[in-house]
């Protein structure tokens, strides 16, 4: 599941389940920085339909801390997502 | 645009399994058949009176519709950590001597082990309570993923929470919602 080292100016991102089909991916390297709360926006951008089809249900990490992006006042949407930073998309889980 | 997943997909999953351990804890995902002796041994205390061994197997059908494989994948370091921290806080809760919490990764056959949790306590109704909370919190919040594949070759990621849907792979996401809900046991 290592995404290798991002080149200069970029970080990781991970996909998994729903997120890694609808990409085609498990992961990729994505320009960097983004302020996290524009995230998706930048994804949907990238993956048209992937914010409602999947990103809506998905918690966001960021070097393995979720962060909290639900709302436009959410806690977290001013944090940046810097250079070399592991991002995941987390979908609902099914353990068990 | 076009979300079909491959039938060869092939998620990456560890060669070895990934395992945290401590005197009163082990907590691995791993890619071999589990091992559901190993977890109780590794409970098994003079201190505790009582040990609860909870198996969880794959079925081979879900709401009728016969299920041919399954696949679980992980975000590995992110799981083994959650697992972790699922294990410590039922230790401190219900006083436990030991708890252990394995998960299979990769392909699982039907009818095998996916899930093993074993809990030790100096008696019994601890050991129940706690073996149970831990399978629950596990499901809840396990960064872990089953893609399951239907007789035909469909398959869907499902999801435990619920009210969300799974999402069937070989149609796309707009296209096709599974019936949601549990999942195994």
């Amino acid at each position: 599941m290592t995404p290798g080292k991002s080149p200069a100016g970029h970080f990781s991102i991970l996909y998994f389940a729903a997120a890694s089909t609808f990409t085609a991916k498990s992961t990729e390297h994505l320009l960097a920085p983004v302020q996290a709360g524009k995230l998706f926006d930048r994804l949907e951008q990238k993956y048209p339909g992937i914010k409602d089809k999947v990103l809506s249900s998905c918690a966001v990490t960021v070097n393995l801390e979720y962060i909290d992006l639900d709302g436009d006042d959410a806690p977290n949407v001013d944090l940046v997502i810097k250079e070399g930073d592991e991002v995941a998309i987390i979908p609902p889980v099914s353990s068990g | 645009m076009a979300t079909t997943e491959p039938s060869a997909y092939t998620p990456d999953i560890p060669s070895d399994p990934i395992t945290r351990t401590t005197s009163t804890i082990h907590v691995s995902l791993t890619p071999h058949p589990l091992d559901s002796l190993s977890a109780t041994r590794f409970v098994r205390s003079p201190s505790a009176g009582a040990t609860v061994l909870f198996i969880g197997t794959t079925r081979d059908t879900f709401n009728g519709l016969p299920v041919s494989s399954l696949t679980y994948t992980s975000y590995t370091p992110l799981a083994l950590s959650t697992l972790y921290s699922i294990a410590s806080a039922l230790l401190a809760k219900h006083a436990l001597t030991k708890i252990a919490i394995v998960h299979k990764l990769g392909e699982c056959p039907i009818g095998e082990e996916s899930i093993v949790i074993a809990v030790s306590a100096p008696h019994r109704q601890a050991a129940w309570r706690a073996g149970e909370e831990a399978l629950e919190e596990t499901k809840k919040r396990a960064e872990i993923w089953k893609l399951e594949r239907f007789e035909g070759g469909e398959g869907v990621w499902r999801a435990n929470r619920d009210g969300v849907m799974g999402v069937k792979v070989e149609e796309g996401l707009g296209k096709g919602k599974g019936a949601g809900g549990e999942a195994t046991e």
